[in-house]
Formats: structure tokens, sequence, C-alpha cells
């Protein structure tokens, strides 16, 4: 990928042989863009997206080391190169050893030497894009880390001090029946814990599993959620239609899908509106020979419009009735991007929400770290 | 000496709801007991009742959907004094995290923090410490 790309060189100078030598010998190898004025270099860096830069010393108005102080503050990632004459040599050293420049190439400069600079110039520039991507997906994890510490000090130990409180509050009792209640109370506050339990498990599973491609059957897959979320309650009354339309085999990862479809299904359970009749929850289901397009339509409470940025991220619960553990969206949204999809949300409080998701099949196997 | 008091309780969670009411009455330390699943409500409640709440206290959960404990201090600071005078505001919680424990200690109106579970005698502790006479 990186690896393959052309590296852009920026060449100021402002002697136009120099620039068009430079050009006929290394059109094939780099990205050249050329020019004779230090403003229209700025501007070059302002709109494109340069790896190195080679600046001609001696220029009427400014040095080559001028330009690249000026640059260096709002440019700082290019790889400075300095060309210059044997008279300059000193000015030349001088800028390396501030920091200005990378390397100093001398006139008349020989080919390789040139090449050689560059690949070295390219080589650090590239480690240091690497090392900044790196520290970003370093900085997502700790404050994953953070919040999921934060998160496990709460939902871990509440559904746990509940159950203490209940225990505190049987053992004052003598009645038969209060005890009953309670133990059904700790019974629902143990199953809360599993679940939360659970949900970790699998984010983990599907932030660091690998991706295991194989034919997928919705109906199938459908079904087997729908089984293991009959024996609840809320299930009762709701009623789950499923379309789906099919004129090609789809393949992708089954563990994700099961992942994102019990998520998406439970949330129906879960978010049902209780003032109506009848909750129903329609998937529809669309595959073609690049993709599955699946729409989950409920009639259920509903998302605010202030909320909807907010139901993908992690820890985020929305509404005291029933609240979940707030990893469940957070764990769909994360699958959907390993899958190579999207996923999107409308919702009209008080009316339903509509989940869209575009995930395409995969013609190949993946193996993903 | 008095021994009854009026209760507030905010908590999103229903079981815990049950559990402290219950706790509370069984030990009948409840002149009254109002109970708020959502701290929004807890405010309006407290807005509208305003001259005609009795002294009362406050046992406030941290960790809530929709508006949590922090941000109801956030709207409790800014209503008006006598008001304020006449709460006893704890935060019950299960938090074990050090920032939120700060937090608690440097908010002027959160007396203590009382761990979760709910225990009568660390309540009546906290309760008589600071200021018994005035509830």
């Amino acid at each position: 990928m990186e690896n393959q790309q052309k590296i852009h060189v920026l060449y100021l100078d402002d002697e136009a042989h120099n620039l068009n030598s430079f050009r006929a010998y290394f059109r094939r190898k780099y990205d050249i863009i050329t020019t004779l004025s230090p403003a229209e270099a700025e501007e070059i860096l302002e709109k494109q997206d340069i790896h190195i830069i080679l600046a001609d010393q001696r220029m009427p108005g400014i040095t080559g080391v001028e330009f690249f102080e000026k640059i260096r503050q709002l440019y700082p990632d290019p790889m400075r190169i300095l060309i210059t004459g044997y008279t300059d040599i000193n000015a030349a050293i001088d800028a390396i050893n501030k920091g200005e420049v990378f390397r100093f190439i001398g006139k008349p400069w020989d080919h390789d030497h040139v090449e050689n600079t560059i690949g070295q110039a390219y080589e650090i520039y590239r480690t240091r894009a690497d090392l900044r991507l790196r520290n970003l997906e370093l900085q997502k994890a700790y404050e994953e880390l953070d919040k999921f510490v934060y998160s496990a000090s709460h939902d871990l130990r509440a559904p746990l001090m509940s159950v203490l409180g209940l225990v505190n509050l049987a053992l004052m009792d003598e009645d038969v029946a209060s005890q009953n209640q309670y133990l059904e109370l700790i019974r629902l506050s143990v199953k809360k814990l599993d679940t939360f339990i659970i949900n970790i498990i699998d984010y983990y599973k599907n932030a660091r599993g690998t991706v295991k491609v194989e034919e997928i059957h919705f109906g199938p897959l459908i079904e087997e959620i729908r089984g293991t979320i009959a024996y609840l309650p809320e299930y009762q009354r709701l009623n789950v239609e499923t379309r789906i339309g099919q004129t090609a085999p789809f393949r992708s990862d089954l563990m994700k899908l099961r992942l994102l479809f019990n998520n998406l299904i439970t949330n129906a359970l879960k978010f049902q509106d209780r003032g109506k009749d009848l909750s129903y929850l329609r998937i529809f289901i669309d595959i073609d020979a690049q993709q599955a397009r699946i729409r989950f339509e409920d009639n259920g409470i509903g998302i605010e419009p202030e909320n909807l940025d907010k139901i993908f991220s992690m820890f985020y619960t929305v509404g005291a009735q029933n609240s979940g553990s707030g990893i469940g969206l957070y764990i769909v949204n994360e699958a959907v991007k390993k899958l190579g999809g999207s996923i999107n949300v409308s919702s009209i409080p008080g009316e339903g929400s509509i989940f869209e998701l575009v995930i395409p099949t995969v013609n190949h196997e993946v193996h993903e770290v | 000496m008095k021994s009854k008091y009026n209760f507030l309780l905010i908590d999103d969670s229903e079981f815990d709801l049950f559990v402290y009411s219950s706790i509370i009455k069984k030990n009948h330390l409840a002149e009254s007991l109002h109970m708020f699943r959502s701290a929004k409500e807890a405010l309006i409640y407290l807005r509208e009742e305003k001259d005609s709440l009795p002294p009362t206290v406050v046992l406030l959960d941290l960790q809530m959907s929709g508006m949590n404990g922090f941000e109801f201090m956030e709207h409790f600071s800014l209503l008006p004094d006598p008001l304020k005078k006449k709460i006893r505001l704890f935060m019950l919680s299960s938090t074990i995290d050090q920032s939120d424990i700060d937090r608690v200690d440097a908010d002027p109106y959160i007396l203590e923090l009382l761990s979760k579970p709910l225990e009568i005698p660390p309540l009546l502790k906290a309760i008589e410490k600071h200021g018994r006479d005035m509830l």
C-alpha cells in the first residue's frame, strides 16, 4: 500500500535547467512538482501532500535555508533537503545541526547520491507517519481502556451491590413471600451482570479476533438468535418479521454478523414502546453479488435527535427505562467497521427507529490481524 | 430526640430504589419518602416544592443514564439558597473511582459519599454529623 505509493517530491530552484534535468531523470521514479518561485512552493505545500522538499540554497530574495525556516512551523512533516554549491557548505552544515534540513546535496549532483538521499529521507518520513498513526491508535486504545476500567467499576459492581442490598433487606425480613420476591430480584440482577460480562467478552473477541469468511444464510441465522431470546417475557409481545431477497451467495464473517444481529434484535426487544398494542421488528435483507443491505425497522420508543450521534459510543446509555450497559451499539459499530460496511440510524421518538446497514460480500479469503 | 426524616431518593435503577426504600421503611426512618428514577424529574420536583419542601435528606445516585449525579449537582447549585439550606444531600454510589471521589469531596453541596449498598448505621452517622438538628 504505502510502500507502492510514489514519493511526492517538490523541487524549488531559481534555475529552470536544474528543475528540467531533475524532472527528466527522475520523472518515472517520483511524483515531481517543480517551481521557480518560493511563494508558489508554499501554495503547493498547502494544497498537496508532499513527502520530500528539495530547495536550492542560492536563490534571489531568499536562501534555501531561510525558505525551510519559514515553512517548517506550518509544514513540519515533509523532509527537507538542501541543494548547495561548495561555497555554501558551511551554511548547509549549520542548517543540518540546527535541524532545519535533513541532508544537503552538493552541486553538481550525481543521480545515485540524490536517489539515495531521497530514499533515506522518505524512509524517515514514512516511519514518522507510521509512528503518528500508531500513537493515535494507542491513544484510542488507552482511552477505551480508561472507559472500560471506569465502566467496569460501575457496571460490574453495581449489580453486585444491588444483590448485597437485597441480601441485607432479606435478612431483616422474616416473611417467606417477601424472601421469594427478593430471590427473584437477585436472579434478575445476576442475569444483568452476566449479560454485561458476555457483552464485554464479545467485544474483545470482535476487536482482537481474526475475520473468518464463510457463506452466510441469513434466515437460519435470525432463527437461531430468536431461539436464544424466545424465553424472555418481553419477547412474547414483539412481532418479528423477516423478508430476505437474494440473487447471489453472500460471504462474510458469521461470528461478527451474529454479534450484530443479536445486538440489534435484542435492542428492539429492550426498547419496545409499552404504550403500543403490539411491538414489531421488521428485518429486510437484500443481497446481490456485491453486498447485503440490511434494514431493521421497529416501532419502539425511538431515539431523541440529540442522542443519535452518541449511541454508537462506548458506554453511552439512553433513557432510564430498561437501560442497557451502553456497549451493545458500540459493538455493532465496531463489527460493521471490521466487516468493511456502514451503518446508519434514523429515528423518531415515540414512533420507532430504523437501522440501515450495508455489508460487502467477501469474495476472497481474508486474514486480518 | 427526633429520629424520622423526609427522604428523597434519586436512582435510575428501579431495583435499587425498591431495595433502599424498603430498608429505610423497615428501619422506621421515614417520615416521608419520595423516589425519582431520573435526576431531571427530581429537579422539577424540588423547584416546584420550593417553599413547601420540608427539611429533606437526599440520596443521589452517581451513574445514571440521561442526567448523571454530577450533572444534577450543577443544576442543584443554582437552586435558591433557602431551598438548598433545607436539604442534606449525600451521594450514594458503588463507585471506587478516585476521580469520582475527588469530585464528591470538591462539591460544596455533597456532604458525603455513601457506598452502595445503603446501610443504616453509616447513613444515620452521616445525618447526625451534618446537622440532624436542622432536619
